[in-house]
């Protein structure tokens, strides 16, 4: 579907904003048309690469949860995340990839909290993988916009 | 419910204005003014008993349907007023209204600052950018004053809880992490961790019960091309606290709008930490403030959330909710993952 739809939005952000905005006279429309203009930009980045980052995401913290199962606090979690670990994306709607997102970065705060409580080698390991995953996972949501 | 118009607050300040006769509102707008409230400015016009002409440029706060943090009216209206006239610079507070009766909901009005800027960005570029060190100067000098200051003497204590200096660190990080709880809408792992590490590693009490302003940064404080800051705004967090609090606020480094590392796009953080300590006339011992510094990356995140629960929640659609809710949301999250060494 041409023009994508990242093209699109991206358009209709710039003109509000440097068209439409400007020429508003209350203070308070301007403000928030320039403001809805960089919301939109992010719209139009995030449109792009949504399904992308979601499917990376996912992958790495089930990659990281094949692993893990040790150290499960009960039965019922070392299950969980061994059904976790075995998801596949297979519908990449943005709405499903994000419900998944959700499932594992939820099983993945009790992983982490589990592991911070073991002073053993492989739960180290394991803390520093997850560390590394929750680095990346701010580059993969950081806009093009945004200095930091 | 009717429309905020000029005669209903010329009829509301009538009430107020013993003996004036006349009275006008003009101008009337809305303005982009603090998270919480709605802000607006007008111009207020009288004959004064004594029969001159009196015209003054007006502030409205008035409480909103639905808002990023929940705060009172009256502790922020407080808060301004224990410091009018102070080395801490604030414009007059005038009427306080609690009675939804008059404009639809609670409001407060104050004097207008006229004349100076207040944007953080603002700051980046000339003819402001040449004057950072001062501006810079003068806003954490202001915080030294503001930690300085006796909130006993001034008052605020009958209207601010007045903590102790043992749990002034607990009852701010149960407040915010509850806030969490309440709003996510996605999980937040790293904002969890922050949390689990600032309950195993507290921080020393306070030196001192201060005054905390809650939102001391850039974007919250009126100044000009001289580098003189003019008033300090948007009170409507404060709260009695530790002093370290506010200036691990305005460390954080979400207020980097500069891209590069001078905090609030003013100094740098250990100069900014230096003129603090020689204002306020306390330490910022090192191991307490990067307590207080990830500690707030769990308060912007309790904010951050918020925004966005409000925005889908469809309770408030203002772009700045979606704004916080994509961008800051992150930052905080990078801003929490820098202070434990992770970024």
């Amino acid at each position: 579907m041409t023009p994508t739809v990242q093209a699109f939005i991206g358009d209709v952000a710039a003109r509000l904003g440097m068209v439409f905005a400007p020429d508003l006279k209350s203070p308070y429309l301007a403000g928030s048309a320039g403001l809805t203009a960089a919301v939109l930009m992010m719209a139009a980045e995030e449109a792009d690469r949504a399904a992308h980052r979601l499917v990376e995401e996912n992958r790495a913290i089930r990659g990281i949860f094949k692993d893990a199962v040790a150290h499960a606090t009960s039965e019922v979690f070392a299950d969980e995340l061994r059904t976790l670990a075995a998801g596949e994306d297979n519908d990449l709607r943005i709405s499903v990839l994000q419900a998944a997102n959700n499932d594992l970065r939820r099983a993945l705060i009790e992983l982490h909290a589990a592991v911070e409580r073991d002073p053993g080698p492989a739960a180290r390991r394991l803390d520093a993988e997850i560390w590394s995953e929750l680095a990346e996972s701010t580059r993969r949501r950081a806009f093009n916009s945004v200095r930091f | 419910m009717a429309d905020l118009t000029e005669a209903r607050i010329a009829g509301y300040i009538e009430g107020r204005l013993a003996g004036a006769t006349d009275v006008t509102v003009s101008d009337l707008r809305r303005i982009v003014g603090g998270a919480s409230r709605e802000t607006y400015r007008l111009k207020l016009a009288y004959t004064a008993p004594e029969g001159q002409r009196v015209e003054r440029p007006l502030i409205l706060r008035r409480d909103p349907p639905d808002s990023l943090i929940d705060t009172k009216r009256d502790i922020e209206f407080a808060a301004y007023a224990a410091f009018y006239g102070s080395a801490v610079p604030v414009p007059e507070m005038l009427w306080l209204e609690e009675d939804p009766a008059h404009l639809d909901f609670p409001f407060f009005i104050a004097e207008e600052l006229v004349g100076f800027e207040s944007s953080p960005t603002g700051l980046l570029s000339p003819p402001y950018s040449d004057k950072a060190e001062a501006i810079g100067l003068r806003k954490w000098t202001i915080l030294g004053e503001i930690s300085k200051a006796d909130p006993v003497a001034l008052g605020l204590d009958k209207v601010m809880e007045l903590p102790t200096p043992q749990t002034c660190w607990t009852r701010e990080l149960g407040y915010w992490e509850r806030e969490v709880d309440k709003d996510e809408v996605e999980p937040q792992p790293i904002i969890r961790a922050a949390i689990r590490w600032l309950r195993a590693n507290p921080p020393p009490p306070a030196q001192k019960i201060s005054v905390v302003h809650g939102d001391y940064r850039s974007g919250n404080f009126l100044y000009d091309s001289d580098g003189e800051i003019h008033g300090i705004l948007d009170w409507e967090m404060a709260h009695l606290g530790d002093p370290l609090e506010d200036l691990g606020w305005g460390l954080n480094r979400i207020w980097c709008w500069g891209g590069d590392d001078r905090r609030g796009g003013l100094l740098p953080r250990e100069r900014a930490i230096e003129i603090w300590e020689n204002a306020s006339g306390l330490r910022a011992d090192p191991a307490a403030l990067h307590w207080w510094e990830l500690f707030n990356c769990v308060k912007g995140q309790g904010i951050w959330v918020s925004s966005a629960k409000a925005w889908i929640d469809g309770q408030n659609r203002d772009p700045i909710l979606a704004f916080s809710a994509w961008r800051m949301l992150n930052a905080q999250d990078r801003a929490a993952l820098e202070l434990m060494g992770k970024l």
